[in-house]
């Protein structure tokens, strides 16, 4: 893994669109984060990494404004993040629903739309969007959690922004709509800054550009996820014949895990295995060099 | 008036979607306020007894009014807990205006349940045989009417502070708990202190009075949006 700090997405030398410098936030005059730093100007998914209480929701809460830093600055296009005419660059989306209560799904979406400015026609096109149609006059409380979360991601499509803070989007959702979910904010990102943090790291490898891990509320490592290296290289091997052939003590389900200096030792393991009379039927890297930030 | 986002053609304003939010959220403290002060009103107007009504009748409706308006400090409670608080902030909406809304919805609720118990009350009083007379006139425009806002204004806006600077309560101890309770508190001390001093003083005392709790009210919402953190706003969850 890399432990290179980079500050910076390389973008070409541009105003950067998101800029941090020496923020420090927190609730009740107690920081969370700690003169953090860093810039964005490329359109992109930057996944916004951390174990629990490093300060991933605290930063996106000062960057939507919900928060007053306690020291530093937090800039949008230039502008302070305490300028309410930077809430118009943004759309936040919290771990929590934030769906007012007795509602139904196309009344609540009015509702947001009443807030965003958003016209009655782009309810229907969300909901469209969404595939929440059907439910529309259903009441919220009713939804199950994927439809919940549907309905309320449904909301940063009601008008389009600069700059996406999503909190744990995916979070609790079964594969399928997990998967749609991505693809919207995939869709998203070609144009946007988006900054979306998540606990699952394949999750954050297979959607993220960047990363910016944070750690006890301080910028641990921010780099492209394509430079990252783990710290050990392990793959699974997984034999059509002759498992018995290799070490029991390396099994892990259907793989034989091994750990090698790099991708390039991977012909050689082969070639001693076909050696040993080893049929080989798949490889796969079995490390996440994202896991290695949370050590 | 709440400042609200601008509006897009064809939805209503924050304001107006908040007084009806609020009319729902609090349904039954407006329909069992509006139904009891309205069984009242009908056991007055049948008591044999001279000056009951006209005595009894101005005294009782802010505390109805103020159980009407739960609806508002129902909602902001239930906003904040749902997190809706911290999404409308980062939307741009100030806090002051989330407090401002709340105000409002207050106050039209409570109106309901006055404008209800008025026309009822007033209108079986005069097709009973009777006349309204200068005391009661007084009565109502110096202290039921006043006070009535005073009332549920003073409950929603302390209701509200009591929320955003705790931990999230359920039941009794919670701000929609002990809201009414806090509402009482102004009518209660007003006929308390206006029986101890001359009767020519009642009117300058009730009008004061309310005069004053609002002004308490405008007190805290400005003082309380200038030195309260945005993070107060937040949900517990």
């Amino acid at each position: 893994m890399s432990e290179a700090i980079h500050p910076t997405s390389p973008a070409a030398g541009s105003v950067p669109f998101l800029q941090c410098e020496g923020l420090s936030s927190g609730y009740h005059g107690r920081p969370v984060l700690q003169d953090v730093s860093f810039s964005l100007s490329e359109p992109s998914i930057y996944v916004v990494l951390g174990p629990n209480g490093a300060g991933k929701t605290t930063l996106f809460r000062t960057l939507a404004g919900i928060l007053t830093p306690l020291r530093g600055t937090a800039r949008i296009a230039g502008r302070s993040v305490e300028e309410p005419s930077t809430r118009d660059r943004l759309h936040f989306l919290s771990h929590v629903d934030g769906i007012p209560d007795g509602l139904r799904v196309e009344e609540a979406l009015r509702f947001y739309a009443t807030v965003e400015r958003a016209g009655p026609s782009d309810v229907g096109r969300v909901m469209d969007l969404l595939e929440i149609t059907p439910l529309r006059r259903k009441y919220f409380s009713e939804l199950s959690a994927g439809q919940k979360k549907r309905v309320s991601i449904a909301r940063i499509f009601l008008r389009e922004r600069d700059l996406y803070l999503l909190d744990e989007p995916t979070a609790n959702l079964d594969p399928k709509v997990a998967t749609e979910i991505r693809d919207l904010i995939l869709g998203l990102s070609r144009e946007k800054v988006v900054l979306y943090s998540s606990h699952n790291l394949f999750e954050a490898r297979e959607i993220g550009r960047y990363v910016i891990a944070l750690k006890e509320g301080k910028v641990a490592v921010f780099d492209r996820i394509s430079d990252l290296r783990s710290a050990k290289y392990s793959i699974g091997v997984r034999p059509l014949s002759g498992a018995a052939l290799l070490p029991a003590s390396q099994r892990k389900g259907e793989y034989f895990v091994y750990d090698l200096v790099g991708p390039e030792e991977v012909p050689k393991l082969l070639r001693e295995l076909e050696g040993k009379g080893v049929v080989v039927r798949e490889v796969r890297e079995m490390g996440n060099p994202l896991e290695d930030l949370f050590r | 008036m709440a400042e609200s986002p601008g509006v897009a053609e064809g939805l209503p304003s924050l304001t107006a979607i908040t007084f009806k939010r609020g009319l729902v959220a609090g349904r039954l403290y407006l329909g069992l306020a509006t139904l009891i002060s309205l069984i009242l009103t009908t056991v007055l107007l049948h008591n044999a007894k001279p000056g009951v009504f006209a005595n009894t009748f101005p005294l009782e409706l802010p505390l109805f009014a103020t159980l009407g308006s739960m609806g508002g400090i129902m909602l902001f409670v239930s906003d904040r807990s749902k997190g809706v608080l911290e999404y409308l902030i980062a939307y741009g909406v100030r806090p002051r205006s989330l407090f401002l809304n709340v105000l409002l919805t207050a106050a039209a609720l409570s109106s309901l349940v006055l404008l209800c118990a008025l026309a009822v009350g007033l209108s079986g009083y005069l097709l009973t045989g009777h006349t309204l007379t200068a005391d009661l006139e007084n009565s109502i425009l110096g202290y039921t009417v006043p006070m009535t806002y005073a009332s549920a204004l003073f409950a929603t806006m302390t209701g509200m502070l009591w929320s955003v600077l705790s931990t999230p309560r359920a039941g009794l101890n919670s701000p929609v708990g002990v809201s009414p309770l806090l509402g009482i508190a102004p009518p209660m001390l007003v006929l308390i202190l206006a029986e101890a001093v001359d009767k020519s003083a009642y009117y300058d005392i009730t009008v004061g009075a309310s005069i004053g709790f609002l002004l308490v009210v405008a007190g805290l919402l400005l003082v309380s949006t200038r030195l309260m953190g945005r993070e107060r706003f937040l949900s517990a969850m």
